[in-house]
């Protein structure tokens, strides 16, 4: 007796080979996305001005003769040194920068998800909640890094390079570690900070203004706070300031407030703490409807 | 059928929408800081008038006047176009018996008022909680609704700003961005002319920012919203403010009329 | 009969895409399905019929008014667009009252109207609860609703069937037929054949923004009719099967798969080729696997038009 099947029925007879990182389609397919936005890609390059900025200033800082005329009161950028790494990975352009790179190109991993109804997409194949979290991630990650961690371990490059010769690195010999760790800390914070943002609403305008909102905010409040009780533990409240502490710390320099950087730091990791377990609340396969 | 006037139409519409959607819930609790900082102020300088009066014209009103009304009318002037555009609910609107520039100005309407509610409820709390022991001066009514008007005034001409880059472009919002909390904040720096240039300008000009008669318990002024201010003169500032908002609003909605919308796709 | 809605030379373009070209068509009383593949310029012709879009090329008129910027003539028009798109924060009787009082209606009469439409679609039960909890089904009803609760004149009805369950699709069609019966005139747009036959016997097909025939069913029928289908058969000998068709007027071609097993027949007739199938299938003893019909569908029949 012959099967009658539903047309459009197949029974697919390979094997499901699992991937090592299930979810690199996600990461990739979501950087290409930002890609193609016009905008974006005018920020993305944008985003490199500060790099180099420092990269002149680093030129410059081996050819001081040359320039002696052009360099009065820019020491922050001629003192090759931690303090010079603190300024690059601390400096309001390049934190501004990288919120608007993450707005523009990652504000709507999740929430686009989230408006189209279609974290079930992603749950219909061998990925789980993890997975799906970790992708998206990603691509916040490639983008910081590609702000951090490349052109800081490129400025130590062509310090050396410049110099002609090891001594900027026998004298620093931890600051490549350094420059990593402050990457690693301004990578994990600013892809939970956008993933929780983008996870709070289906709206991607919405998440564009809160990206800035609260980021704007929290300086705000540590300034308005600092005005009223004169302390700069005020600083806490500032996501800024948390980071230009904890940043300043990564590189052994005394942090600009007279907060423990420790502090800083553990506001940093509750946030982002707090962002996993919205998260792991907001991402599910099912949707329920109140 | 009545012929109740299309703006009041759309109007009662989207104030309706617009109470009814979360983000205004998250934007008033937003609104609520203010007043706990004015709480918690009132209790740590307690029995220091004056310092109060400071706490407010110095720190709170820069709060209100540089970042929150510039947020919500950021969010809510793109609104009006964008919302509709995005979330595909256009066709509602401009297939019914509705003048298409009245669907931007009544849409403009009900969230400026919604602002206006939300900004206005967050200043007489905090503004009363940090002056309570000056209540029986009837100089500080003044000064309320002079704080009142400005902001007001600020809410009307950044919504209707924001409300015209909205209709022109499809991502108003970065550029709206980079005018609010760029563009009006480098200004204040530049001397002369240059921050003539701005909204925020005209704003300032309208605050009180002589020092206040001593021994009348008042504050020094707003020193720190008024630094490098070259101010404009109040009947010119208001009449500039008032042009802005009109002007913005006639391009805004003679855009809309004339633009076609297009989904994405 | 007078034309109520009528386009000449209608042309739109999204930048280098071609939404519609050169259109000309009347729209009289009654039902008139419009019948085309995705994509195939069915909204952007509804779009410019209800002013959302400008022509780029000729004009469009409801009733002798140009649709374009003039609010006037939507006070006798109900649209339900296509997009699931809805202000969801707000429950089925309220975005049909703020509708109608966008439309002008006084509260009161609003209220009795978002009533009476709630009822006609069966979501007077659902009428409080938000619409974002509403299901597929009912957010397509609401959306009839919003077009109809005003008592236009003229319905367009963008893929109103889409998303019903069967019993859904039969109700909304009999009310749409309720609507003709009262002299309306309604144009709907759809990609399934069978849901439009069900609404009406007058056609237009369109395909890449032309209008490619238009007609009443018999005529678009045949024209289907003409259009070879190809089917395969899959099966334990297709070499026997073939030798039972071999006589048979009504098969153009029939080719054989490098399986060894799948049968491909091409014929004008495949309603008649398939009673034969099963009469031969049973009379030589012969095992079937799979019966599938590649081009039966709209977007075949189209291309095989155009070429035509």
């Amino acid at each position: 007796m012959a099967v009658i099947r539903e047309k459009g029925y197949t029974h697919w007879d390979g094997r499901l080979v699992e991937r090592r990182f299930p979810w690199s389609p996600i990461t990739r397919t979501g950087i290409l996305l930002a890609f193609r936005k016009k905008r974006f890609k005018l920020v993305f390059a944008a985003t490199f001005v500060p790099a180099f900025v420092f990269l002149v200033g680093l030129y410059i800082s081996e050819r001081l003769e040359d320039f002696k005329a052009m360099i009065q009161g820019s020491d922050r950028l001629i003192n090759i040194g931690p303090k010079y790494f603190v300024s690059y990975f601390t400096n309001d352009s390049l934190l501004f920068m990288i919120a608007l790179v993450l707005a523009l190109g990652a504000g709507g991993l999740i929430a686009d998800d989230l408006r189209h109804g279609s974290l079930q997409l992603y749950f219909a194949r061998p990925l789980g909640k993890k997975d799906y979290i970790a992708g998206k991630m990603s691509v916040a990650a490639f983008f910081v890094l590609l702000y951090t961690a490349v052109p800081g371990l490129l400025l130590v490059i062509f310090k050396l390079v410049f110099a002609g010769s090891f001594e900027f690195f026998l004298k620093y010999p931890w600051l490549p570690l350094s420059v990593l760790g402050a990457s690693l800390l301004l990578t994990v914070f600013f892809a939970f900070y956008i993933m929780l943002l983008s996870s709070v609403s289906k709206n991607n305008r919405y998440v564009f203004v809160l990206v800035f909102g609260v980021y704007y905010f929290s300086e705000i409040l540590f300034n308005i706070l600092r005005g009223v009780f004169r302390t700069p533990y005020t600083a806490l409240f500032s996501i800024p300031a948390n980071i230009k502490q904890v940043g300043a710390a990564i590189f052994g320099q005394a942090p600009p407030l007279a907060v423990p950087a420790v502090w800083s730091f553990a506001v940093l990791a509750g946030f982002c703490g707090l962002a996993a377990v919205v998260l792991d609340r907001k991402i599910r396969s099912v949707e329920v409807i109140k | 059928m009545t012929a109740a006037n299309p703006v009041r139409r759309i109007f009662r519409f989207f104030a309706f929408l617009g109470r009814r959607a979360g983000r205004t819930r998250v934007f008033a609790v937003l609104g609520l800081i203010p007043v706990v900082l004015a709480v918690v102020a009132r209790v740590f300088l307690r029995g220091r008038t004056g310092l109060m009066a400071d706490v407010f014209t110095e720190i709170l009103m820069v709060f209100f006047l540089q970042f929150y009304i510039v947020l919500l009318a950021l969010f809510y002037g793109t609104s009006v176009t964008a919302e509709e555009v995005e979330n595909r609910t256009l066709s509602y609107l401009t297939t019914r018996a509705l003048p298409k520039p009245a669907i931007v100005l009544g849409k403009y309407a009900a969230y400026s008022a919604l602002i206006a509610a939300l900004v206005a409820v967050s200043l007489t709390v905090s503004f009363f909680v940090l002056n309570a022991a000056r209540l029986g001066q009837p100089d500080l009514y003044v000064t309320f609704l002079r704080y009142l008007g400005v902001l007001v005034l600020g809410i009307l001409a950044y919504t209707a700003f924001f409300t015209f880059l909205g209709t022109v472009l499809k991502r108003a919002i970065i550029l709206g961005l980079v005018f609010g909390f760029g563009w009006e904040n480098v200004i204040q720096y530049f001397p002369g002319s240059t921050q003539k240039f701005s909204i925020v300008h005209y704003l300032k000009s309208l605050l009180p920012y002589r020092p206040a008669p001593v021994g009348a318990g008042g504050g020094r002024g707003v020193a720190l919203l008024l630094f490098r201010l070259e101010p404009t003169k109040p009947l010119a500032a208001v009449l500039i403010l008032a042009a802005l908002t009109a002007g913005l609003l006639a391009l805004a909605a003679w855009v809309f009329r004339t633009k076609e919308y297009l989904p994405e796709d | 009969m007078t034309a109520v809605i009528s386009a000449v030379g209608l042309s739109k373009y999204y930048g280098n895409i071609l939404g519609l070209n050169d259109v000309t068509l009347d729209i009289e009383p009654g039902i008139t399905g419009l019948l085309g593949p995705n994509g195939a310029g069915k909204s952007t012709f509804m779009k410019l019929i209800t002013g959302q879009m400008k022509p780029n090329i000729g004009a469009v008129t409801v009733r002798g008014r140009r649709a374009w910027n003039d609010p006037g003539i939507f006070r006798g028009i109900g649209f339900c667009p296509e997009p699931d798109a809805f202000y969801e924060d707000v429950t089925g009787r309220e975005f049909l009252t703020g509708l109608l009082r966008l439309q002008g209606f006084p509260d009161a009469e609003a209220d009795e109207r978002a009533a009476r439409a709630l009822d006609v679609v069966d979501l007077a039960e659902a009428r409080d609860r938000l619409i974002r909890g509403y299901s597929r089904g009912m957010r397509q009803r609401i959306k009839f609703a919003q077009a109809v609760a005003h008592d236009p004149e003229i319905l367009i009805l963008d893929e109103p069937l889409s998303g019903l369950d069967p019993l859904g699709k039969r109700k909304l069609i009999k009310l749409i037929k309720g609507y003709r019966e009262q002299g309306r005139t309604i144009l709907v747009s759809s990609h399934v054949l069978p849901e439009i036959e069900a609404l009406t016997s007058r056609i237009v097909l369109i395909h890449q923004g032309k209008i490619l025939a238009q007609g009443d069913v018999p005529y678009i029928r045949d024209l289907i009719e003409s259009h070879p289908h190809q089917i395969s058969v899959t099966s334990s000998d297709p070499r026997a099967l073939a030798g039972r068709f071999i006589g048979d007027r009504s098969i153009q071609k029939m080719t054989f798969g490098e399986d060894g097993r799948t049968l491909v027949v091409e014929t004008h007739k495949r309603d008649e080729f398939f009673g034969r199938l099963t009469q031969a299938v049973l009379a030589a003893g012969i095992e079937v696997d799979e019966v599938s019909s590649p081009d039966d569908n709209l977007q075949s029949v189209f291309e095989y038009l155009v070429e035509k």
